[in-house]
């Protein structure tokens, strides 16, 4: 590979797919240059197939399939390191929730379910209670990932302490966040929204 | 007698139920330091980190309704969770610097978008509204002696333009603020680093690792506990400490207390109306020890 240069281009770089991350996110994604500052503090690098820098790298290389095939968004933990730091000014925690709608959108085409079931599980909790009822999101997180022993020992004890709480009354202004949700599923049906 | 200052409350939801102890001690601490907090009526979860992981602007219409709701209530916004916290920071900048977004979140909440409340952590009530010097003068009971760990996690100072509270690779402002009661902070590697947050219900062995090495580092800088100011931190660091330390075969016993437990010990709140015997990791032999009890 002597000599051998990789050049970025419109035809390597799938432009349609890169400048919809960057228009949901807000964020450059051409303007990495791959220092790896990301990937060098982020705490979950170990978990992912893919670490922060690569996965602008994939999508800079038009492989974006592989990037929302993959587990590694959805073991992003949010924590804002890599934007903190990247010398670019890329923001790569907000491209990383562009990536992860992309997917979400598209049915997930990642294997990773359980995250995605936790994060369903909790949005279907605002819309039904309006704030969160911890017990039983944990309560049906277990069960519809049939993990029926997780945290069999913990619960009793939370309970004992005060921390779980059995009964929750739903916000009386409900009504309120139903709207919300219907107003915004049908702006995305209109198209005037992403 | 009259209250000092005023704020508006936007507890979020551990704090009503998981971490109660830190909305207990919270309201101790701002009532023994004449610091009124009035609760926003029927205010609604801010859609935390799944809303914004998938769903961007379910996220910030969320944020956007929370911060209507709290202009009905007098005073800046004092948030406790650093979640809640960060979300409502993050709104406000967005929907400030994106008119797209705004109009979106306008047509969403079927409404005008306010954007002018100062959203607050406490941290930044106790320290610049409140004051250091002010709350060294109500401190009733020195906690000399006790080496804290405060541990920031990552919400409170990232990224840096959002939160506003602090310096976000160097920040001093949860030491200073323990300081001022006498206690010691001690200087440690890990009070930055991610607790691995919410993959406490999804994947719950990213915590026991991430976690694990919070509490090891604490426990080499010769900490007797940690402080926090975040109930998903809380949750991680004191409710599976013993699960991570069955995982690492390593023992800490670690007591891991809310920043307004601790303010409340040494500004006289009793420690009955602490949350002391809510948390998982027993503080109580360390208080004695220490003689705060």
């Amino acid at each position: 590979m002597k000599n051998s240069k990789m050049y970025l281009s419109t035809e390597t770089m799938n432009l349609g797919f890169v400048r919809k991350v960057e228009a949901l996110s807000g964020s450059s994604v051409r303007r990495c240059f791959q220092c790896g500052k990301c990937s060098a503090g982020c705490p979950m690098r170990t978990f992912m197939e893919h670490p922060p820098n690569r996965i602008v790298r994939l999508l800079q290389l038009g492989q974006w399939e592989r990037v929302l095939a993959g587990r590694s968004i959805w073991y992003c933990a949010s924590c804002e390191t890599c934007s903190t730091r990247c010398p670019n000014k890329v923001d790569l925690a907000a491209i990383m929730d562009a990536l992860r709608k992309l997917s979400w959108d598209a049915n997930g085409p990642s294997k990773e379910s359980y995250v995605q079931l936790a994060n369903r599980l909790f949005i279907e909790n605002i819309k039904t209670y309006g704030r969160q009822y911890e017990m039983r999101l944990a309560a049906v997180f277990n069960i519809k990932s049939g993990q029926f022993m997780k945290d069999f020992l913990l619960g009793p004890k939370l309970l004992t302490k005060g921390k779980l709480k059995v009964f929750h009354q739903k916000n009386r202004n409900i009504g309120e966040i139903e709207q919300i949700f219907s107003r915004i599923e049908e702006m995305r049906k209109k198209g005037e929204a992403p | 007698m009259k209250n000092v200052l005023n704020y508006s409350y936007y507890p979020g939801c551990s704090l009503h139920a998981s971490a109660k102890e830190y909305d207990e001690s919270t309201k101790g601490v701002f009532k023994a330091l004449r610091i009124g907090l009035n609760e926003v009526p029927d205010w609604f979860c801010c859609g935390a980190t799944p809303a914004h992981n998938v769903d961007e602007l379910l996220s910030l219409s969320l944020c956007a309704k929370n911060l209507s709701l709290a202009d009905n209530v007098e005073g800046d916004l004092a948030v406790a969770c650093a979640a809640c916290f960060s979300r409502l920071k993050t709104a406000q900048h967005r929907l400030t610097e994106n008119d797209i977004k705004r109009k979106q979140v306008e047509t969403a909440i079927a409404g005008a978008v306010s954007l002018e409340k100062p959203v607050k952590h406490l941290l930044e009530i106790l320290a610049k509204d409140y004051g250091l010097d002010r709350l060294a003068d109500a401190v009733k009971k020195p906690l000399n002696g006790l080496k804290v760990a405060t541990y920031y996690g990552c919400l409170l100072t990232r990224p840096p333009d959002v939160p506003e509270l602090d310096c976000c690779e160097a920040p001093t402002i949860m030491e200073n603020v323990i300081a001022a009661t006498g206690a010691e902070p001690v200087a440690w590697s890990h009070r930055l680093e991610c607790c691995g947050a919410n993959f406490t219900l999804s994947r719950p062995g990213v915590v026991l690792n991430l976690s694990n090495a919070i509490l090891a580092s604490a426990k080499r800088a010769g900490a007797d506990c940690i402080m926090v100011a975040c109930p998903l931190c809380h949750g991680n660091l004191d409710i599976r400490q013993k699960e991570i330390e069955e995982a690492n075969g390593t023992r800490y016993g670690m007591p891991v207390f809310y920043m307004t437990q601790l303010l409340g010990l040494a500004v006289g709140v009793p420690a009955g109306k602490l949350g002391l015997d809510s948390m998982i990791v027993n503080p109580l032999p360390l208080l004695k020890e220490k003689g705060l009890v």
